[in-house]
């Protein structure tokens, strides 16, 4: 295992332009030619865990799907535990867990435990080793009331915790989390990241790459914050170092002041 | 190896207790069999004749013989639709991308998700073939059953590559299945399915002997109807599998590329 993490190098993504009518037809043959990415660069280090904030369409999704294999970059290089994202995606998605951050993605009609055990024998666990996971993960994301009923029959706010439980199912060393507190309730959201910090980050072992609008969860979690606006990265530093950078007291107001806005105008949406 | 059964075997249940958990569709299934099967009989007797009947290849009469065509044509339909209907489901869902984020192949992903809807599939032929057995005198004693399996199997393998290539359109397109249209339709007239194609006009014959359903066709009349050995069957399977050689890794390189194609345009989430 290197010690980074995820290594990006000069990534950069372009999307082809949506088209209606007739033209539709060669949608899949369109030059990509919108930006959603532009050079982007960093390293996430083992252990390490970097927030992404930035406003709607500010690239933060692209990025976190261009890591999980379901996007190919334009140009640039995305290295996953020492894999490349294009050339090695199976290998990559060895030593990754994702979350999408929606209520989606789970087979209606079967228990939330068959989804589960489906999605964890797929990552390869063992039966009795994603039987055991689930039992686990049931009682600490407070599933155990819903391990048996069928997905369509759960809440928002639980489908969200069980596709959390199984994005960190197989054990990854990479988590990718899209907004991953979106639809929980603040109890809800609160217990989870206590969870990810006590149970997922405290030992050291995982990697954590995830995308929010609120703040006070960056703060809790993130060493570092990557601030991406219309493609670019603007910043990227330690909560307290962005702070300083901007003469700001608060992360929400270093946010404004590195984004070009003023504290009080509504543009970018991160609230905390 | 191990690990690709494996993952065929997790789709399969998962497919299984879907299906077990919308119970009546399965019963209507049943009896629906039954009246296709009346239909398909009482049509038969209206037509009957000395005369069609020697234009037939096989004994049994026109009832066995549009019954065959009919049903095995249902498992054409199965296989071209089965491999989109999965992936409309899949995207529709969310579930598709949940799939290509686990550690399991590309084609262990279609394989697998193709497998219970060819056995609900060929559950459905015997359904149909066991109520002409049992009410309407569908003749079982000429058949040979090892060949009969032989022979679906081969035409499923030589038929997925095609349903393959029509969800590589609908990944790319997100609409229409255009494999299913072509095919069908070529099929209903030169496929053999409701009249043997001997009686099709010189250029007609030409088409159905580049379309794998004649072969199917005539191999599932002559292992179900015509008492042969499973020698006498080797050389439509021959071709089916010549078929199944072309089309399969045709059908696997393109859906590839298609995906590849949506990853790249970003697509692979849009209906």
């Amino acid at each position: 295992m290197p010690d980074t993490a995820i290594s990006l190098q000069a990534l950069t993504k372009f999307f082809p332009p949506t088209r209606a009518g007739w033209r539709a037809f060669l949608q899949p043959f369109e030059k990509p030619t919108l930006p959603a990415l532009i050079d982007i660069s960093f390293e996430l280090r083992d252990g390490e865990s970097i927030a992404l904030l930035g406003a709607n369409g500010a690239g933060k999704s692209t990025l976190l799907r261009i890591l999980a294999t379901l996007l190919l970059p334009t140009s640039g290089y995305a290295t996953i535990a020492g894999h490349d994202a294009v050339s090695s995606p199976r290998a990559v998605r060895r030593s990754l867990g994702y979350h999408a951050g929606s209520d989606q993605g789970f087979y209606a009609r079967l228990t939330a435990r068959e989804n589960l055990l489906f999605f964890g024998r797929l990552n390869h666990l063992s039966a009795a080793t994603a039987r055991d996971r689930v039992s686990q993960f049931a009682g600490q994301f407070e599933l155990a009331g819903s391990l048996d009923r069928q997905v369509r029959t759960l809440s928002s706010g639980t489908i969200q915790r069980l596709s959390l439980a199984r994005a960190l199912l197989h054990s990854p060393s990479i988590l990718l989390l899209d907004e991953p507190t979106r639809s929980l309730d603040a109890i809800a959201a609160a217990s989870f990241r206590h969870f990810l910090k006590s149970h997922v980050m405290q030992p050291g072992k995982t990697s954590l790459l995830f995308a929010s609008h609120s703040l006070a969860e960056i703060e809790l979690l993130a060493n570092r914050v990557a601030v991406l606006q219309h493609g670019r990265l603007i910043a990227l530093d330690t909560p307290a170092a962005l702070k300083r950078q901007s003469s700001a007291s608060t992360l929400e107001e270093a946010f404004f002041c590195l984004t070009g806005h003023a504290h009080n105008s509504p543009a970018p949406e991160a609230h905390s | 190896m191990t690990a690709f059964f494996r993952e065929l075997w997790l789709f399969f249940r998962r497919d299984l207790y879907i299906a077990k958990s919308y119970r009546s569709p399965f019963i209507m299934e049943i009896v629906q069999a039954l009246f296709g099967t009346a239909t398909f009989y009482y049509v038969a007797r209206f037509v009957e004749s000395p005369a069609l009947r020697q234009t037939l290849p096989q004994s049994g009469g026109y009832f066995a013989f549009s019954l065959i065509g009919f049903v095995f044509l249902d498992y054409l339909n199965a296989a071209l639709d089965t491999f989109d209907r999965s992936l409309e489901e899949a995207r529709d869902s969310g579930t598709l991308e949940h799939l290509l984020v686990t550690q399991t192949s590309l084609p262990a992903i279609l394989a697998g998700s193709a497998l219970y809807p060819f056995a609900a599939t060929t559950l459905r032929i015997a359904v149909y073939i066991a109520w002409g057995a049992l009410f309407f005198g569908f003749p079982l004693d000429s058949a040979n059953w090892p060949a009969v399996v032989l022979v679906l199997l081969v035409s499923l393998l030589a038929f997925s590559g095609l349903g393959i290539l029509s969800a590589s359109y609908l990944l790319l397109f997100k609409r229409g299945n255009p494999a299913k249209w072509l095919l069908l339709g070529v099929s209903s007239i030169a496929g053999g399915m409701l009249f043997p194609v001997s009686i099709l006009p010189d250029w007609l014959q030409f088409f159905a002997r580049l379309n794998p359903v004649t072969y199917a066709l005539n191999a599932m009349r002559a292992a179900l109807l015509g008492s042969v050995r499973l020698r006498d069957v080797l050389h439509p399977l021959a071709i089916l599998l010549l078929f199944a050689a072309i089309l399969l890794p045709l059908g696997m390189l393109t859906f590839a590329a298609a995906l590849r194609r949506t990853k790249s345009t970003g697509t692979l989430a849009h209906r």
